[in-house]
């Protein structure tokens, strides 16, 4: 039953799924309402056409600019600066943090060859220089990066490309907690954090 | 704390049983290659989630099966203490699970919080005769023993150190730069650390060596940080600056506590390039007994005591004379005191003058444990 066994290869490439889950799920789908298999293979076939980055923040959005980025209520002189897209949604969901996101889309790494050059930093110094032609100048970036060898190696490196700019630069004690689902110790978590942030 | 019993299944020639070791004192008696050291390393496993030899995990199953499981209960030797502790390790193919009282632990790190063990075995000779890495590692494991906190500043350290030494072959000197205030900080911490080690490892060796080597002489620990002591962070950073562009040819770190050293001396000269080889077996079986006493003393302090490691020694009083045993013996926690040791002995040692009413004994025969 090949339609079966490449369906289940699919499948176990996902995060966390090995071939019994895989199974499992491919069973289920074969019994189900041929209307549900159809709607999930529809969602999936266009995700990743209906969520694309924000061209300003890098976060995921089905707008350009995203609603962050496009709300005019946000704080413009306030940037938070994440490794990943999916963290801007766990800061959102805790509702602590009313500035602008900066997406990195990683973490400084020798070890992995990642280097300031892969990450969004020249985009986030042109962000920064541009809101000076503006009436809502960034202020303050805030480095939003969990407290591992490469976050900290990152926020560093952040703080010595922004300074010379004027910029000041804070830390979150904590990192974000992992995970859309925040539960209430962890908006507790956040929302101390950002209360908290200590110059770098 | 002690092992009440131990199950063990498909763990290398061990046969598949229940072994019950509820005394102070076990001895396992038998033949080489029989099973005695499989058995402490079982022990050993359960204690840390990993193995003391150093091989591949993959190695351990028995011939024909891709798996194994370990199994015991332990009474956690404080007072009042209701139940045992459950602690399970099982691997199938590559994957470990470890629990205790049957939840999942996700880091080996909670385990070795929980339930410690010291072993006393051949390869230690290297601590005294090896290279300055095989001295590290025990210090940095007796460390680690004696405080959490200094595990997760090694992982770190060594974590940065990687960093450092990838950033170094790309000449990325903008990384070394954000790098270095880490590698400073936790460098630091480790020299602290160690430096607090050396003065409880001081108070305590050159006179436990001498009770058992009676050389005359005393045998003093010291150690010998890679950088300079005493500086300004900002003086180290300078000493790592001037030292960058010759490391950046080398594409390594060239100092730093991976690069310390711990050294034995007596009058004034370096002991160990002068010691017989009975001389330095010593050093390595007293810094062992040390290592014991610091755990039970850090545990006393804080309230939790009196609580010993499970010590495991294979084979150890081998290669010592009659007067020497005694007097090491004499250095182990007296009966009483509620501490757990399993000794190996080949069938020929006299092992019977070292029994009493409350020995368990064993033979071990082929993976087969007998009474
Ligand atoms: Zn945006």
């Amino acid at each position: 039953m090949k339609a079966l066994e490449d369906l289940v290869a699919l499948l176990t490439r996902l995060p966390g799924v090995g071939r019994k889950s895989a199974l499992r799920m491919a069973y289920y789908l074969l019994k189900a309402d041929p209307r549900y298999a159809e709607s999930l293979a529809g969602h999936i076939a266009v995700l990743q056409q209906q969520i694309k980055f924000c061209s300003i923040c890098g976060s995921y959005t089905e707008t350009d600019p995203c609603d962050v980025c496009g709300n005019p209520q946000r704080n413009r002189n306030l940037v938070c600066v994440v490794e990943q897209p999916q963290d801007v949604i766990t800061i959102e969901a805790s509702k602590e943090f009313q500035g602008l996101y900066h997406v990195l889309g990683g973490l400084l790494s020798p070890l992995d060859g990642i280097g300031p050059d892969r990450l969004r930093i020249v985009s986030l110094l042109q962000r920064i220089r541009q809101s000076r032609l503006t009436g809502a100048v960034i202020e303050e970036v805030v480095i939003a990066t969990n407290p591992t060898v490469e976050g900290d190696t990152t926020a560093l490196y952040l703080k010595k490309v922004l300074e010379p700019e004027g910029i000041r630069v804070t830390r979150l004690a904590t990192g974000i907690p992992v995970g859309g689902d925040l539960e209430y110790a962890d908006r507790l978590t956040l929302a101390r954090s950002f209360r908290g942030r200590q110059p770098l | 704390m002690s092992f009440r019993k131990i199950r063990v299944a498909s763990f290398r020639n061990l046969q598949d049983a229940e072994i019950p070791t509820d005394s102070e004192q076990v001895f396992l008696i038998g033949e080489n290659g029989q099973g005695k050291t499989n058995f402490l390393e079982a022990l050993y496993y359960l204690c840390y989630g990993a193995s003391f030899r150093g091989q591949m995990d993959s190695l351990i199953p028995a011939q024909g099966s891709d798996r194994f499981m370990l199994q015991a209960s332990w009474s956690n030797g404080v007072a009042g203490a209701p139940l045992d502790d459950e602690i399970a390790v099982s691997m199938k193919g590559r994957v470990k699970d470890i629990t205790l009282n049957g939840k999942s632990l996700r880091d080996r790190k909670e385990l070795v919080a929980h339930n410690p063990a010291v072993v006393f075995c051949h390869e230690d000779f290297s601590f005294a005769a090896g290279d300055p890495e095989r001295r590290r590692f025990f210090f940095d494991q007796c460390a680690g023993m004696l405080s959490l906190g200094y595990i997760d500043t090694l992982r770190n350290y060594k974590h940065v150190l990687k960093q450092r030494n990838a950033a170094l072959k790309e000449s990325a000197y903008d990384l070394i730069d954000v790098l270095d205030p880490q590698f400073v900080r936790y460098g630091i911490m480790l020299m602290e650390e160690r430096k607090q080690l050396l003065h409880k490892f001081k108070a305590v060796f050159a006179e436990s060596y001498e009770h058992v080597a009676m050389l005359g002489v005393p045998v003093t620990i010291e150690y010998a940080p890679s950088w300079p002591e005493q500086v300004s962070l900002d003086s180290l950073f300078d000493y790592l600056r001037r030292r960058r562009s010759e490391e950046v040819v080398l594409g390594t770190t060239r100092s730093g506590p991976h690069r310390d050293k711990w050294l034995f001396r007596c009058n004034g000269e370096n002991f160990t390039d002068k010691a017989s080889t009975g001389q330095l077996r010593l050093i390595s079986l007293v810094l062992r007994i040390i290592e014991v006493r610091l755990y039970e003393e850090r545990e006393r302090i804080s309230g939790e005591g009196p609580r010993w490691p499970v010590l495991l020694l294979d084979d150890v009083l081998l290669e010592l004379d009659l007067g020497r045993r005694r007097r090491l013996l004499e250095l182990l926690p007296a009966k009483g005191q509620g501490a757990q040791s399993f000794f190996t002995f080949l069938p020929e040692e006299p092992w019977q003058d070292y029994v009493d009413r409350s020995t368990l004994v064993y033979k071990v025969n082929d993976g087969r444990f007998e009474d």
